[in-house]
């Protein structure tokens, strides 16, 4: 099986725990990373990038020390090599500013406010993931379990 | 650890133990080297698509690849330059290359170009909308149009593509049943069932009837229009006999269903001319007879169409489904080596097959490929066991009263078509399994009924073709 990455991103330990908690159901079939800051976000992305893995959700804080969500998210939407990825910003701080500039140059994938509702996070990182596998051209069939059967009936095509 | 690599080690290891036995040890007389290789050949193909190692695509091409460099004239050298005896026949490259592009293949080609244009231009929907309404809201009507539509759909259009189209149409309804109605599991059930069984309909209908299609040639071939009269009637009495089963074992208590299906008709130009060019094939292929073209000649029409105007573009055509063709190629590329290597008569002649009960052979070459087509690729079955199967239709003659060849080739085909009791027996069943209102035990009471009530009417089918001597001498 393809090796197919989860990345979390938020300052926060005990965010990224609870992030953690509500993702575990993917954790099997799936890697899911956790990075405390932009920067270790952009470190791994470089190093998943070099063992030629797939980064297939970064779910991301918006307000961090350092570079914000949106900043990274925004640097990764222009990068030809995570064209696909899915980007979910989790947040309870962004300005209207800072949304328009989340949807124009991060191009999010979706968007999630703190606190949120664990069964909506899976259901929001289940839909993005069976987009990415179809979109990306994965056998979808080794990931069928995990996968979100109307969004996949929806994106088959002849 | 060692059992889990097992499916690696044994594909590697089998075939080369096959190279290195003596001629001798097959039981042939006269073995050459041409045909031992190609018995490893073929031992490493099943071993591969039954284990799959590799995606079953992958098996194909490896087929094709290690048949050019150990089978045909231009392979390496060490294959090539023996003493023409003990050698035996080389195959010209051509041959083995030209699997990939054979005409069964340019036929799949011309249905998927169909199919795509089709969806591109919602003709498939549309099409479904109106199809639905005259069965009105009792659940149970509702359930039997959706199946017939689905069957019908699938004829055309890949068994998968239809069944998520579907599936994707009832999941909005599905959220009205009660958490504890069983008319869930029916309905669920209902769409892939029909999807797998509509398939036997039409030569296009899925990849094991292409196989078969290259062991329906010369004095057996069977026409587009020739296979639709047997095919539709099995298909129709295998639908109403799925219907009533699910009906029966998970009848909905839900009295009333609302199959919402929005959209309309495109009358753009582009829109008519995939509605023309649809049926305008469709009609080619069931007249071969009057303007004497061939159904595959027929399906390089759609094809040069959709092409000429842009309504297939270059990011269609990459997303045509070349992993299916490539499986059928390799299907070909293995029925051609034991063929024309010799492997195939020699290995009949060696074994006292002559003493079999014709019926014997009927009957467990189906349940056989019934099973394995359970378990593993349908496509992948009837690329294993039609070659082998075909040969021996072709050389028995206690056969001929049965039906003969041809009445083997159908009953192995429409076998393969029917193992449908597991979510991994075919791609249709693993989607509707994914919607989570179907349990395993459901989904293999009602897989094995009908596997076993299809072989039985597959049997009659033939039976009946004999009869009237439309198969047979």
């Amino acid at each position: 099986m393809e090796k197919i990455n989860i990345i979390c991103v938020d300052d926060e330990r005990e965010v990224l725990d609870a992030v953690m908690r509500d993702l575990d159901y993917f954790s099997d079939t799936f890697n899911i990373e956790e990075c405390e800051s932009a920067a270790e976000c952009l470190d791994l992305l470089e190093e998943l990038d070099a063992q030629q893995e797939y980064v297939a959700i970064i779910i991301s804080d918006h307000v961090m020390p350092g570079k914000s969500g949106v900043e990274l998210l925004s640097e990764i939407a222009v990068d030809e090599r995570f064209l696909g990825t899915k980007k979910l910003l989790l947040t309870g701080l962004a300005t209207q500013a800072d949304t328009i500039q989340a949807i124009n140059d991060a191009r999010l994938d979706h968007f999630l406010e703190k606190v949120w509702d664990p069964q909506t996070l899976l259901q929001t990182v289940k839909e993005l993931l069976t987009e990415y596998i179809v979109e990306q051209g994965i056998d979808y069939q080794a990931y069928i379990d995990k996968l979100d059967a109307p969004t996949l009936y929806r994106l088959i095509k002849p | 650890m060692f059992r889990e690599n097992l499916k690696y080690i044994l594909p590697v290891v089998l075939p080369l133990i096959i190279l290195a036995l003596p001629a001798s040890s097959f039981g042939i007389d006269g073995l050459t080297q041409v045909e031992h290789r190609v018995i490893a050949i073929f031992v490493m193909a099943a071993l591969c698509w039954v284990l799959e190692p590799i995606p079953i695509y992958a098996t194909s091409v490896l087929i094709i690849v290690f048949e050019l460099l150990l089978i045909s004239e231009n392979g390496l050298w060490f294959a090539t330059n023996d003493h023409p005896d003990l050698q035996g026949k080389l195959l010209a490259q051509s041959t083995i290359m030209a699997t990939f592009a054979s005409p069964i293949i340019m036929l799949f080609l011309g249905g998927f170009f169909l199919a795509m244009a089709a969806s591109k231009y919602r003709l498939d929907i549309n099409l479904a909308r109106v199809l639905l309404r005259p069965f009105g809201h009792k659940p149970k009507y509702v359930m039997l149009g959706l199946m017939l539509i689905t069957a019908v759909f699938s004829m055309f259009m890949s068994n998968t593509a239809t069944t998520a189209m579907m599936l994707s149409i009832l999941t909005p309804v599905l959220a009205f049943f009660g958490a504890k109605d069983l008319g869930k599991v029916a309905f669920t059930l209902s769409v892939p069932v029909a999807a797998n069984i509509g398939g036997i309909a039409t030569p296009i209908g899925t990849p094991p009837n292409a196989v078969a299609l290259k062991y329906l040639v010369d004095q057996y071939s069977v026409s587009f229009a020739q296979w639709m009269v047997f095919g539709v009637p099995f298909v129709a009495v295998m639908l109403l006999i799925a219907w009533l089963l699910l009906v029966a074992l998970f009848p909905p208590t839900i009295t009333k269903i609302d199959l919402n299906i929005k959209g309309r008709f495109l009358k753009t130009p582009k829109a008519l001319l995939v509605y023309i060019t649809f049926i305008g094939t469709i009609l080619l292929w069931l007249m071969g007879e009057l303007h004497g073209m061939s159904s595959y000649v027929v399906a390089m029409i759609p094809v040069a169409v959709f092409s000429s105007f842009k309504i297939i573009n270059k990011e269609d055509l990459r997303n045509i489904s070349w992993d299916v063709l490539w499986l059928v190629s390799g299907g070909i590329a293995l029925g051609v080596a034991l063929d024309k290597s010799g492997l195939a008569a020699n290995a009949i002649a060696a074994i006292p097959f002559a003493n079999f009960h014709p019926l014997l052979l009927i009957v467990g070459a189906s349940a056989l490929c019934l099973l394995m087509a359970n378990f593993m690729s349908n496509t992948a079955t009837a690329n294993l066991l039609l070659p082998l199967v075909a040969a021996l239709g072709a050389s028995m003659q206690s056969l001929l009263p049965y039906g003969g060849h041809v009445a083997l080739v159908l009953a192995v085909t429409f076998s393969a078509s029917l193992g449908m009791s597991l979510p991994v027996s075919t791609p249709p069943n693993a989607l509707a399994y994914a919607s989570g209102h179907i349990k395993n035990t459901q989904m293999l009471k009602v897989g094995v009924v009908i596997g076993i009530i299809g072989l039985l009417v597959t049997f009659a089918m033939v039976f009946l073709l004999n009869k009237m001597g439309i198969i047979g001498a």
